[in-house]
């Protein structure tokens, strides 16, 4: 099986798609082409066959967001300049229940994490952001995620992961050469 | 497929030189390119090589300018090209803002961990990236 990874498409067949997550599913099913094409709230890359390419296999949804300044702790911001902080938002990651368990969720992720970079590296960006299932944080802590304190959401840990960790991980943050 | 060429050290008789592109093709892709230099009405490999050339060079300007190949039938159908090596040069400068709910303790928390000395790499993010 070769697979590709590549920008959802109008006609791709995501009502298919099953990761036995409800939420997940209906996310691709009814709302991620619009929220790609119309609304512009994100953006959504899938996992499909060669052979079958309009059949979804996983998929991931990145956006950028960021904290203003204004909320920003008083006491560490200043001498920073007058600037949001920027993140990268990785908003939905989810894989086909018939490929569970085949190392396909690690793909997406460092297809995600191989955008992330070119986007930092165009408009500067310093981490990405997630907000996990609690009963995944430990899967993202295996790929360096750290969890965010102070959460109210029974259901969810925002996790954070720094970019130049990532650079690290191919070898091309110098900190670490 | 091999691809050599050298530069020649004596500016001074500096000739053009020649890059030799040597492959090795499937069966199936020498039929293919027998066809198509029939179809072009080619007769060497060089010229189907250099307007393969011209034609990827401008599929890649395109796609790093953020255009999408399109073709469009007579009847207005219109199919997208979606080729996986292209789509690696295409900008991604458009992912859209979004705003998130914080609470005062994770941006606290979350300042703190951007402000810190980056984490060392995980081996399974070393593994996933360097696939």
């Amino acid at each position: 099986m070769a697979i590709t990874i590549r920008r959802l498409e109008e006609f791709d067949g995501t009502n298919g798609f099953d990761c036995g997550d409800e939420p997940l599913n209906n996310y691709l099913s009814k709302h991620a082409w619009i929220n790609q094409q119309k609304s512009s709230i994100g953006v959504t890359y899938i996992a499909a066959d060669e052979a079958a390419p309009r059949s979804v296999l996983g998929y991931f949804t990145l956006a950028t967001s960021g904290i203003p300044r204004d909320r920003l702790p008083k006491k560490h911001v200043r001498g920073l300049p007058p600037y949001d902080l920027p993140l990268i938002l990785l908003a939905r990651l989810a894989v086909d229940k018939r490929f569970a368990g085949r190392g396909l969720g690690r793909v997406l992720l460092a297809e995600a994490f191989s955008i992330a970079l070119r986007v930092a590296g165009e408009v500067g960006c310093r981490c990405i952001v997630t907000d996990a299932y609690r009963d995944m944080v430990s899967w993202y802590a295996k790929f360096g995620f750290i969890p965010i304190e102070g959460g109210s959401d029974a259901g969810h840990q925002k996790m954070f992961l720094d970019i130049r960790t990532i650079r690290a991980a191919i070898g091309t943050d110098s900190a670490f050469n | 497929m091999t691809l050599t060429a050298k530069s020649n050290p004596r500016p001074a008789a500096r000739k053009i030189r020649k890059s030799k592109f040597q492959a090795d093709l499937a069966p199936a892709e020498d039929t293919m390119v027998r066809a198509l230099k029939a179809e072009l009405q080619l007769t060497s490999n060089s010229d189907f090589l250099s307007d393969a050339l011209t034609l990827f060079r401008w599929a890649v300007s395109e796609r790093k300018r953020g255009h999408r190949i399109v073709s469009e039938s007579a009847t207005g159908e219109r199919k997208i090209l979606v080729f996986p090596r292209l789509e690696r040069v295409a900008p991604e400068l458009d992912l859209p803002h979004v705003e998130m709910d914080w609470t005062d303790c994770e941006i606290e928390s979350l300042f703190e961990l951007s402000q810190r000395q980056p984490a060392e790499p995980t081996e399974a993010l070393i593994r996933a990236m360097r696939r």
